[in-house]
This record gives structure tokens, C-alpha cells and sequence, in this order.
């Protein structure tokens, strides 16, 4: 009897480590390594495959064998999802689209930064020869 | 106490441990990452609901555990489709 709790203990606290090391490590990565989000996604499979050994080890071995078929998906349908959607490195024709709506979507309303500098530099020239500019004003006063 | 409740208790610290990590990458600028590290965060704590409720004889909380994993799972899922669809 003494011998399964020490083989139950045992799991347990490598997966424990396991599941340290798999925290340290996503947060340790570098930000603008290439692939970074399909890397993190596989330490997260480090993680899950960590967790369904804790589970054998409590003894919850149908759970497990849920959670081993589950969560794959999961990893599966994000890096899937990222391809598709922000994966501009991999995934050529994303590029290409984000030029076409950027094209497509241009506002005669908003400016680059680049441009509004550009033109606060510009000295504005007015031709005040024949008295066509001239300013007012208007006073209203609180009666009125 | 025994060993058993000892290593228990250290793989709860490890979840909680990971919870956090996990909460942290959820930050980051991609919204594929905020995605993974909602799941993992949700994935860890009914883990941990798990452990606790073995640890203490509560037993509601292996409920809990079991419909944040099937929710979890398929909400994941579901935001996943929605990202990746083609226009």
C-alpha cells in the first residue's frame, strides 16, 4: 500500500516540476524571437501533458484520458487561428490583404503623422496684396 | 501529514504558479496569446479545484473543475473558429 503512495507521490511532484518549468519558461521567452506564439503554444503542451500525469497520479484516470484528448484541439485551433489572422511572417497572403484594405480604406479625413508634420514645417504664404483676407469678430453680449 | 497530501499541495503551488505565468502572456500584443493564455489560466485553476477539493473533501468542486474544462474548451474553440475564419 505504501508502495503505490510513494509511486503516487513521485508522479505528482514531477509533474509539479514539469509545470514549473513549462511557467518559467513562457514568460523567460524572448518577445521578438520569430514564431514566438507557436513556441509558447508548444511549452503550453508541455504543460497539459504534465497535467495529465498529475491526474493519473491522483487517481483520476478518466479525466485524464479527457483532458489528453481535448486539449490538443485547443493548441490546435489557436496556432491555426494566429496563422490566419496575425501570422503576417508565415502566411504571404495575409500581407497582401492587409495592403489591399489598407488601400481600400483610405479616409480623406485621416492623416499620417508624417504628412501633419510635414506640413507644420511648410511656411503657409498669404497673399494679402489686394485685401481679399481679412478677419472679424463678433461680439455677443449676454443681453442679446 | 503524509507524502501524498505534500506532493498535492506542491502541485497546487505549481498550478497557481502557471495561473500566473499564464496571466502575464496573456497580455502580450497578439490576440492569439491573450486567447491561449485565457485557456491555460482557466485550465489550471479547475485543475487545481481538482486537487483541492481531493485534498479537502470538497466535492461540488470536481463539478466546478469539470464544466470550466468542457466550457473552457469550447469556448477556445469557438473564438479560435471566429479569428481564423476567411473573410
Amino acid at each position: 500500500m505504501y508502495i503505490i503512495q510513494y509511486i503516487q507521490s513521485f508522479l505528482l511532484i514531477i509533474s509539479a516540476i514539469f509545470i514549473i518549468i513549462a511557467a518559467i519558461g513562457i514568460i523567460s521567452l524572448n518577445k521578438d524571437m520569430k514564431n514566438v506564439v507557436y513556441a509558447r503554444i508548444h511549452i503550453i503542451g508541455i504543460f497539459d501533458m504534465s497535467v495529465v500525469l498529475a491526474l493519473i497520479g491522483l487517481g483520476e484516470y478518466l479525466l485524464a484520458g479527457i483532458y489528453f484528448i481535448l486539449v490538443p484541439f485547443t493548441a490546435h485551433a489557436i496556432a491555426y487561428a494566429y496563422y490566419k489572422s496575425e501570422d503576417t511572417l508565415n502566411n504571404k497572403s495575409l500581407e497582401d490583404k492587409i495592403k489591399e484594405e489598407e488601400d481600400i480604406t483610405e479616409n480623406p479625413f485621416i492623416f499620417s503623422k508624417e504628412d501633419i508634420q510635414k506640413a507644420e514645417k511648410e511656411d503657409l504664404v498669404v497673399d494679402t496684396s489686394d485685401g481679399a483676407l481679412s478677419l472679424s469678430t463678433l461680439k455677443i453680449s449676454e443681453d442679446e | 501529514m503524509d507524502i501524498l497530501f505534500i506532493s498535492r499541495f506542491f502541485v497546487v503551488i505549481a498550478l497557481i504558479i502557471m495561473m500566473l505565468a499564464s496571466l502575464r502572456v496573456s497580455a502580450y500584443k497578439y490576440a492569439s496569446t491573450g486567447l491561449f493564455g485565457c485557456s491555460v489560466a482557466v485550465l489550471a485553476f479547475a485543475i487545481a479545484l481538482i486537487f483541492i477539493g481531493d485534498m479537502y473533501n470538497i466535492k461540488f468542486s470536481f463539478d466546478i473543475a469539470l464544466s470550466l474544462i468542457f466550457f473552457g474548451f469550447v469556448g477556445t474553440i469557438a473564438f479560435a473558429m471566429t479569428m481564423g475564419e476567411e473573410n
